[in-house]
């Protein structure tokens, strides 16, 4: 519950619109739970397999006691040993039937939850490719994750499940009344007006706990918070002395952590006593009763066992169902967040008209984008780079360079204008035509925890181990592999100890060695030192001869060799031509660069 | 665990009670099948009902021992198992926040994020459940064996028999699954890790077009999660049934002898209802036993988990056994007195594994008090290392390092530490307020000065378009742009005027006009402290008093701006890259092999170059 409250915070503008929602969430709450019903589809039928054989497995359990109570009556009567073997072998019989359908029903009734888990997360996942990139921006990763994982599991265990022990949970209390009924009248009357105590108390401390469970997740989320800050920042932590005050800092957090969780604790290890001690009573009292019509002989011993029997299994369902109810609820609420991810509005329909590389001109007339915010981050821009040439773009943070590599990729769609590529507008072409056509190397370096050479092969998955080693040979990437423990076989994980250069550098060779069509380089080696980035350039000059290409950098000196410098402030083209030109006319351009010479 | 036992402190009478008063509850439960015999055998029979209504009354009073024996029992087990764990939590943050860098390193933030959450969870489970269930599954599952033997020996065989065959099928269910699901939880971790990657790499996953290799890769890991966790299912699924069946034959057992030895007259009705009832009893508690010891060892392990990282910081670096708590008892230098000689470093050597490949070798430098020096070199070349050991984060593997003339291990930590502020790489913020975030380099430090702080690291303008020094940071500094956290980790550093400031390749966010100003407004501090500048960019340190140039962990050359164009021909190359092949002045006068990274002709250099210095240090 606190994830989706958490969700909600990040965006604030969204609240309106959450609020609708919410209100279309409570006429889904049951929607949820039937659309649930038809994902299960051919798993449907084991479910309902599953259930008849808890049927016949409930109705078992509660036999063998009147079988035995009838065995111990024989027994008080004097009954032989030949008088009660069929009746021994009886029991023993059945409790094998009971077994089996028992260990069918659970085995079924995994298979359906585990399947539907399958299902539902493979759903999810294929769900992704379909999402615009604007959905990954958004910075709702991790609660996407939680959706695709933890929620799907809570449907398969609380909803399914819930399910199956709520069945199994009605037949048990159906069959036990019946089958009391068949005994006595008035020990049923008693056990059945009695049980309501024992629900009444569970209740109580369930409600009591809830709350108690509710303050103690959220004091543990607030510890695990600030442990998770300072831990990762500890040698900041050391080099600013603040050790002590932050551990004065944590134990407050201790304290108040484990004040509040010393009460949930207490609270509900009652649980199991309290409904312990109302089983108790009651049994006091069924022996009572039991005792009496007994000796008024309207009971018999056997009658009376297998009441103290029934007297203790009794209040079971009734506990099992009301935690599988609220249990339910929780699921109900986890199955309306994964189909939340399911039904999210996709992308826009992709074009279906064919896009082919012939020079590689690439032309953006007057475009204009916005992220939904009220200023726009980029407005009418119109440059044209020539088939072959080598474009930079530069300009200061948030200018809108990264923006328009987004809609040149097309990761967004322009709001108005057209980018066309040797003549065809793109957002007429399908996106994976378009992107085909690029090779992209992004300052924030993503790698995916597998080998080097995996890593390294994702721009041409054919490419021989001896390729790949020649293309890290190109860009200088070789050097530290070899170093690395396995080398191009070292599985890059979160703990590898590669630093961002090391990692811009991978991403690099990617690219060198899928030799793209067109390149586009956003910052693509802002963390690598300058003289590797030299050769990284040269290479690449190499490789993209006669190819476009696109380059995004902070450093000048990287892009003072283009064929085309378009300078950009504020989402606007400023001033564009090459290098000589621009200092020449003693612009914008000439400031930046002239800014890394000047003296402090 | 042995280790651990200390932080028991204040638990210790609970710690005891709480099973005591447990095992009282479970004798009362386990009369309760006695008294209902005697009910049936003498109050039914003689149909005695003050008798049975006496009996009654004792089941009465047996549950409400019981309850307030739990009740009692209940609370000592949760207070002190939270209590328990909260007093190794407190003492493990300590012990972490004392680790030096080396040890930090070592364990892996991660690691210890997880030993201090999850393993102190399940000590917390451990305890709880141990004081809670220990006495009363054992005195159940045991005591109704033995209680069978006090009502009927030979029936008594019969439990002998049941409870040994039970404990063997649970076990070895439950030792069978645990490899499984140990199992099912990697794969739930690949599931997640592909998740994790489309989620968090989409934009190259769609640039390369992989979709369909991605998703066949996430259906594979998916399946074979499935797979596992049915086959869990079909494990697990076993115990039910089995001990269901095994404790009905060893009821029918009870009722056949039952029904041969009554008809003999040597057992009464009564007493095989008894019996029938211990049955019953058994099985749950046995259950719960089982779930116990897989709880119990599983704390054990995390146990010794916690323990291994406690023990962490004794192991020290060097191989000298000193605790970190030890370590500020030693007589140490607490007051810093100023020199004019601020830093010296005399042939240093430095490696992170003591087998590793050397990250400094035979560095010297000297630095004059209110000098700045950049440092500048490529990517792995033992810049930051450099630092660190300059301000006593690392300890040198050889050479000395001396601070205002003195050794720094004669320093106390704490003091010196304070001498030093630190802008990191990675610009860092605490969730707080803005000005919570800036009061770590002087606590005392008035909001005047944190203003002051704030316009010199040019961070002013952005600050007060929000709420000035209330502005709240979120966690991971969210709410400002990269570049705004470097100036915001600027201004941090400069509060509390420090002695030393480092500032390490801390404007790589920022645009170039933008870092220009931050350079002249921290040259204008007044009085100066004695800065370190780590970039990349030549740009960023050529004003600097003096420039160290490394490569490879070797110092490669020393000097001015100028010095250094006319003489390393490693700075020659970096300026070039950045500047262009046009902007190199001729080659100077000093000539070549001054640069050469041999640490004799190192010191020439030093003499020849470092205006100010008079010239020693360094291995001679």
């Amino acid at each position: 519950m606190s994830k989706i409250k958490l969700g909600a915070d990040v965006k604030e503008e969204k609240e309106i619109e959450k609020e609708i929602k919410k209100e279309k969430e409570k006429k889904q709450a049951g929607s949820a739970f039937f659309r649930l019903m038809s994902e299960l589809g051919a798993s449907r039928f084991l479910l309902a397999a599953s259930l008849a054989f808890s049927l016949v497995f409930s109705a078992l359990t509660l036999y063998i006691p009147i079988i035995v109570g009838g065995v111990i009556d024989d027994i008080t009567r004097g009954a032989g040993i030949l008088d009660v073997k069929g009746q021994l072998i009886k029991t023993a019989l059945f409790a094998a039937i009971a077994a089996l359908s028992r260990y069918a029903s659970d085995v079924l009734s995994n298979k359906v939850v585990f399947r539907t888990v399958k299902e539902l997360r493979k759903k999810a996942y294929k769900k992704l490719s379909r999402l615009p990139v604007s959905f990954f921006d958004k910075g709702t990763s991790g609660d996407a994750i939680s959706r695709i994982i933890s929620d799907t599991d809570a449907v398969g265990d609380g909803l399914l499940m819930g399910i199956a022990n709520m069945f199994t949970g009605v037949v048990t209390i159906a069959s036990t009344i019946i089958f009391m009924l068949g005994i006595n009248l008035r020990m049923t009357l008693i056990i059945v007006l009695l049980t309501p105590v024992s629900l009444a108390a569970a209740a109580f401390l369930a409600k009591k706990t809830y709350r108690l469970f509710i303050s103690q997740s959220e004091k543990r989320a607030a510890e695990t918070a600030f442990l998770s800050e300072s831990l990762k920042n500890l040698k900041l932590i050391k080099a600013f002395v603040r050790e002590e005050k932050s551990a004065r800092d944590y134990e407050e957090k201790v304290d108040d952590y484990s004040d509040c969780a010393k009460k949930a604790l207490f609270a509900s290890s009652m649980l199991f006593p309290s409904t312990r001690f109302v089983g108790a009573v009651i049994y006091a009292a069924v022996g009572l009763a039991g005792a009496f019509f007994v000796i008024s002989g309207s009971l018999t011993i056997g009658g009376l066992t297998c009441f103290l029997s029934y007297a203790g299994q009794y209040s079971k369902p009734f506990n099992d169902i009301s935690g599988v109810v609220s249990e339910m609820q929780n699921s109900v609420a986890c199955a309306e967040r994964v189909f939340e991810l399911i039904d999210a509005e996709e992308m826009t329909h992709d074009g279906n008209g064919s896009i082919e590389l012939k020079r590689g001109e690439i032309k953006f007339d007057s475009v204009s984008f916005s992220y939904g915010g009220s200023e726009p981050t980029l407005s009418g821009v119109t440059f044209t780079v020539k088939a072959g040439c080598k474009a930079a773009l530069v300009g200061p943070t948030g200018c809108g360079k990264t923006t328009l590599i987004n809609l040149l990729m097309r990761f967004y769609d322009a709001d108005s204008g057209k980018i066309t590529i040797d003549g065809k507008d793109i957002a007429d072409a399908p996106r994976g035509d378009v992107r085909e056509m690029f090779g992209m190397v992004l300052q924030d370096t993503f790698l995916f925890e597998d080998t080097v050479l995996e890593n390294i092969r994702i721009g041409k998955p054919e490419a021989s181990r001896e390729e790949v080693v020649r293309a890290a040979r190109l860009t200088g990437a070789d050097m530290f592999i070899e170093r690395m423990s396995d080398g191009y076989d070292t599985v890059i994980n979160g703990s590898s100890e590669l630093s961002e250069g090391e990692r811009q550098l991978i991403s690099v060779t990617r690219v060198m060695l899928a030799a793209p069509p067109m390149l586009i380089l956003d910052e693509a080696t802002s963390s690598i030192d300058t003289m590797t980035e030299m050769r990284v350039n040269a290479a690449f000059a190499k490789i993209m001869e006669n190819r476009t290409s696109l380059i995004v950098a902070h450093r000048l000196s990287t892009v003072k060799n283009a064929d085309l410098i378009l300078v950009m402030k504020d989402g606007r083209i400023v001033e564009s031509g090459a290098h000589g030109e621009l200092m020449l006319r003693g612009g914008f351009y000439k400031e930046l660069f002239e800014s890394q010479f000047e003296a402090a | 665990m042995k280790k651990l036992l200390k932080y028991m402190k204040g638990y210790r009478a609970r710690c005891a009670a709480a099973p005591f008063l447990k095992a009282i509850e479970a004798l009362c439960e386990l009369l309760v099948p006695v008294v209902m015999a005697d009910i049936i055998d003498f109050g039914i029979k003689n149909a005695d009902k003050p008798y049975i209504l006496g009996r009654i009354a004792l089941l009465g009073f047996l549950a409400v021992l019981g309850l307030c024996f739990t009740m009692a029992a209940q609370y000592f087990a949760a207070s002190t198992a939270v209590g328990f764990t909260s007093n190794i939590k407190k003492a493990l943050y300590r012990h972490i926040t004392s680790l030096e860098y080396g040890d930090i390193d070592r364990e892996g933030t991660s690691a210890l994020l997880s030993k201090m959450t999850n393993d102190t969870r399940e000590i917390q489970n451990g305890v709880n459940l141990t004081l809670r269930l220990i006495s009363r599954s054992v005195l159940i599952v045991f005591g109704a064996a033995v209680m069978a033997f006090v009502v009927d020996a030979k029936s008594g065989l019969i439990f002998a028999v049941v409870i040994p065959v039970l404990f063997v099928v649970v076990f070895s269910i439950m030792l069978f699954s645990v490899p499984i699901y140990k199992k099912i939880q990697k794969r739930l971790e690949s599931v997640v890790t592909s998740v994790r990657e489309y989620l968090y790499g989409v934009r190259l996953v769609r640039s390369f077009g992989r979709d369909g290799a991605e998703a066949k890769r996430f259906d594979e890991r998916n399946g074979a999660l499935e797979k596992s966790s049915v086959f869990a299912g079909k494990i697990s699924s076993l115990m039910n049934p089995l001990t269901l069946v095994i404790i009905n034959l060893g009821v029918v057992a009870l009722l056949y002898s039952g029904a041969v030895r009554v008809s003999a007259g040597t057992l009464t009705a009564g007493q095989v209802v008894a019996l029938y009832n211990y049955m019953s009893q058994i099985l749950i508690e046995l259950l719960k036993l089982a779930n116990l010891v897989m709880s119990i060892s599983r704390a054990l392990s995390a146990a010794s988990r916690i323990e291994g990282v406690l023990e962490s910081g004794a192991r020290g670096e060097s191989g000298a056994i000193k605790g970190p708590q030890k370590e500020t008892q030693k007589e140490t230098q607490k007051e810093i007195l100023k020199t004019s000689r601020a830093v010296e470093l005399e042939n240093v050597s430095f490696s992170y594994d003591a087998d590793g490949a050397p990250a400094l070798s035979g560095v010297s430098l000297s630095v004059e008090s209110g000098e700045t020096v950049g440092i500048i070199g490529q990517t792995g070349s033992g810049k930051t290392t450099l630092v660190n050991l300059i301000s006593g984060f690392y300890k040198p593997s050889g050479g000395k390092v001396k601070i205002y003339g003195r050794d720094i291990s004669e320093y106390d930590k704490n003091a010196l530490r304070k001498a030093f502020h630190h802008v990191p790489q990675k610009s860092v913020l605490f969730s707080g307020t803005l000005r919570d975030n800036l009061l770590w380099g002087n606590e005392a430090a008035s909001d005047d000065e944190l203003s002051r702080a704030l316009e010199s690291a040019v961070a002013m303008d952005f600050v007060e378009k929000k709420d000035g020094l209330d502005t709240w940071v979120g966690e991971e500094g969210a709410g400002f742009s990269g570049g705004q956290r470097q100036r915001l980790c600027v201004a941090r550093a400069l509060v509390g005027s420090p002695d030393f400031l480092i500032l390490d390749d801390s404007a790589s966010a920022l645009d170039l006009a933008t870092e220009k100003k931050l350079r002249g407004e921290i040259a204008a501090i007044e009085p100066h402290p004695t800065t370190f500048i780590i970039s990349q960019r030549a740009a960023s340190i050529m004003h600097a008093d003096k420039i160290l140039v490394m490569e490879n962990g070797r110092r490669v050359g020393l000097g001015t701006h100028a010095e250094l164009l006319s003489s390393c021909g490693v700075y020659r190359e970096i300026f070039a890259s950045q500047f262009g092949e046009e902007s190199l002045p001729p080659r100077g006068g000093l000539g070549e092999n001054i640069s050469e990274p041999n640490s004799k002709s190192d010191i020439k250099s030093d003499i020849k170059s470092d205006v100010k210095s008079e010239g020693k240090g360094g291995a001679a």
